[in-house]
């Protein structure tokens, strides 16, 4: 306990320097900026705003990363709040009631409450990874490669399941990823794969291209084919402070919704979408009148949005400990450690323990930071979200290329991000979900690799490699995920689930 | 761009080909093929030391039955249940466009079909904005003019000057002559300055001074 603590303390040792909190606040702030666009999530965010980070030391730019990632996830709450446009699916089920509150004139409250659960979820999820950091990171070191190749196919299987649309679409979406990820020079021997002689081929696939081609631009793609029929967005947002008796009604849901977001997130797959979820109906469950549900009850707003951000906090954790991304997000923020030279994995808190705390305390500060500046910035995202889209596109259009560009001088750059823009619209067109490539793309590697060394080590025999128990649990975990999402009641719950997206 | 809803969409009968679950499933077995193709070559190794070409032979395989999969379930659907793809090539194509110029003409290079020279940002940028603002069908010149110049200043001010973000600036035969009578500094500041102005006369002279201005 002593020890949580002191690490604790060399976290805000840390981030509490003028340059890091800046860091910090400016992440915050414009990672709002582009998440209350209605339309462009977490993803689209940190995929277009990444290349900002490049430009500071490790430290400073993972904590500017934390806080764009913390900053577009309340910014979609607020777009959800305010027009009804959940930018991303995990605020979809905070649009129900958030809105309906929006219309009867209480936005100011359901954004004020939203703050303070996703602040107090925030708080405890800090509280959680702190906790369990070290014991999962142990653990990982002790894992063989035979473990960590089942708990990628784990990983990734949840991915596929939890991916909007068919699961069999996911699925291949996810096998092209893995194999993108093959693409380039073959990291044992230097020969090149899969690079059809192009030199630009040997160098593989940048997951920031990949990410901002198939969720930036795509995005804007997608958007300019909707008729601009804005919502009417209105400027009376009433009173920011929920009063004394909306904190006693949303205080169980804050509770339930912390405690719910922190487990769900922590599971691989989309933690902040399905703990936002099952929070919603676990609110409706427990309500003493549930029928005032989807017409602006308050816990329908506090318990979501806390076991969003919560969840949103403890998806780091499988990133931090196993070096495993559970989300395309995830994916997005572990390429961005390992191109600041930090591989996301076990031995992180060993090798960089000011980094990793540092990391986590900023997650809190970051939270905090949101609640005092986004309450009082409400006005300027109402006046934002009137800006019309035909004004805001090109503005990201070139945000992104200046960004891209500057990540490697490297022209070609740019051009894959166009490519992969237009990839990600038919992709879009022809529904497939590209999350799961994203994926694919990150893990490919290490899936490949772990499965070798597994089989060198159990000398080529396929039973001995298989038969491992921890190994056998996990692969027949993922089998029987894999298999009840394909059954047809479970399916058709999964289709309802997301028709509301 | 049809946006009728999808009951009324669905009544007619959509042929295979059109058939989203069909183009969906071919493209992928056509990457599958085409991973196949790439990886001939490679060796497999042994199941104790798989070689290169083992993992792209093996994802092919799952990825051709995959794509099959998808393929056949749209082959075998009901009429009424199948959609037809629908892309708007349009707006694709403007945006595509203006990201390409952007690629093609910052530093210039050699693109082995084709070799640019630099135009920089300057000139790139404000391009860039205008064809990229063209892709909506709700585009008006007169606002994307001064809003081209006008976002450009901000990048500069905010990458090139705040964040030292380097990339160039101006076309490459101008730029010795700008940056030795400017300095770098200089020159940049006098280039955001500059747009900044032109893109708040052009908004005056389109719209006059009456209403807010946001920029």
């Amino acid at each position: 306990m002593t020890d949580l603590f002191d690490h604790l303390v060399l976290g805000f040792t840390v981030v509490l320097s003028f340059q890091n909190l800046l860091l910090c606040l400016v992440g915050c702030l414009v990672g709002t900026l582009i998440g209350v666009l209605p339309g462009i999530g977490p993803l689209a965010t940190i995929a277009i705003l990444m290349p900002m980070t490049y430009n500071s030391e490790p430290i400073g730019a993972l904590i500017m990363l934390a806080g764009i990632y913390y900053g577009s996830q309340y910014g979609g709450s607020t777009t959800a709040i305010l027009v009804n446009m959940p930018g991303e699916s995990s605020s979809v089920v905070t649009a129900l009631d958030g809105h309906a509150m929006a219309r009867q004139g209480k936005a100011g409250k359901a954004l004020g409450i939203a703050a303070i659960g996703s602040f107090i979820a925030g708080t405890f999820a800090t509280l959680v990874i702190a906790a369990l950091a070290i014991p999962l990171s142990k653990l990982a070191l002790s894992f063989t490669a035979g473990n960590y190749f089942a708990l990628m196919v784990l990983g990734l299987t949840l991915a596929i399941v939890v991916a909007g649309g068919s699961v069999l679409k996911a699925f291949c979406m996810l096998i092209v990823g893995v194999i993108m990820a093959l693409v380039g020079a073959n990291p044992v021997t230097g020969e090149p794969r899969l690079t059809f002689g192009s030199q630009i081929l040997y160098d593989g696939f940048d997951v920031a291209i990949v990410a901002m081609g198939l969720f930036g631009i795509a995005e804007i793609l997608r958007n300019l084919e909707a008729p601009e029929g804005r919502p009417f967005v209105s400027d009376a947002v009433g009173g920011l402070l929920p009063d004394r008796k909306d904190m006693r009604e949303s205080a169980g849901a804050i509770t339930r919704g912390s405690l719910l977001g922190s487990i769900i997130g922590i599971i691989p797959g989309n933690g902040a979408t399905l703990s936002s979820f099952v929070s919603y109906a676990l609110e409706k469950w427990v309500a003493r009148r549930p029928q005032e549900f989807g017409r602006g009850a308050i816990q329908g707003v506090a318990g979501p949005e806390s076991a969003n951000n919560a969840a949103a906090q403890t998806t780091f954790i499988p990133l931090l400990t196993l070096g495993l991304p559970s989300t395309a997000t995830m994916a997005l923020v572990g390429g961005a450690m390992t191109l600041h030279g930090v591989i996301p994995g076990p031995r992180v808190i060993d090798q960089h323990p000011d980094l990793f705390w540092g990391m986590v305390t900023s997650m809190w500060i970051g939270n905090l930071m949101l609640v005092i500046i986004n309450l009082p910035l409400i006005g300027i995202w109402v006046k934002f979200l009137k800006v019309p889209y035909r004004h805001l596109f090109p503005m990201i259009v070139l945000v992104c290329c200046v960004g891209i560009y500057s990540v490697n001088s490297q022209p070609f750059d740019v051009l894959q991000i166009a490519l992969f823009g237009v990839i990600g619209y038919v992709l879009h067109k022809l529904r497939f979900e590209p999350a799961p490539l994203l994926l694919g793309l990150v893990l490919g590697g290490m899936l490949e690799d772990s499965l070798h060394r597994g089989l060198i080590l159990s000398h080529g025999d396929i039973w001995t490699f298989v038969s491992a128990p921890l190994t056998l649990i996990l692969l027949t975990a993922a089998a029987v995920v894999l298999g009840s999402a394909l059954s047809p009641s479970i399916a058709r719950r999964r289709q309802l689930l997301q028709e509301e997206d | 761009m049809t946006s009728e809803p999808m009951d009324l969409r669905s009544r007619h009968t959509v042929p295979c080909y059109a058939r989203i679950q069909v183009i969906g499933g071919a493209v992928v077995v056509f990457i599958a093929a085409l991973v196949w193709y790439g990886a001939i070559s490679l060796n497999l190794g042994t199941v104790a030391d798989f070689g290169a070409g083992a993992m792209p032979k093996a994802l092919a395989i799952l990825l051709f039955f995959g794509g099959g999969a998808v393929l056949v379930q749209g082959l075998v659907q009901r009429p009424e249940e199948a959609e037809r793809a629908e892309f708007s090539p349009a707006p694709v194509a403007i945006l595509v466009i203006a990201i390409a110029l952007f690629g093609l003409f910052i530093r210039g290079g050699d693109f082995t079909l084709l070799s640019t020279p630099q135009l920089g940002l300057g000139v790139v940028g404000p391009l860039t904005v205008f064809i990229a603002g063209c892709a909506t069908p709700e585009r008006r010149v007169k606002e994307l003019l001064p809003m081209s110049f006008g976002l450009t200043a901000a990048v500069l001010l905010v990458f090139c000057d705040l964040l030292q973000v380097t990339i160039p600036i101006f076309p490459g035969f101008a730029q010795d002559a700008i940056f030795s009578s400017l300095g770098v500094d200089g020159a940049i500041r006098a280039l955001y300055l500059a747009y900044g102005g032109i893109a708040a006369a052009l908004y005056v002279a389109f719209f006059g001074l009456r209403d807010d201005r946001r920029d």
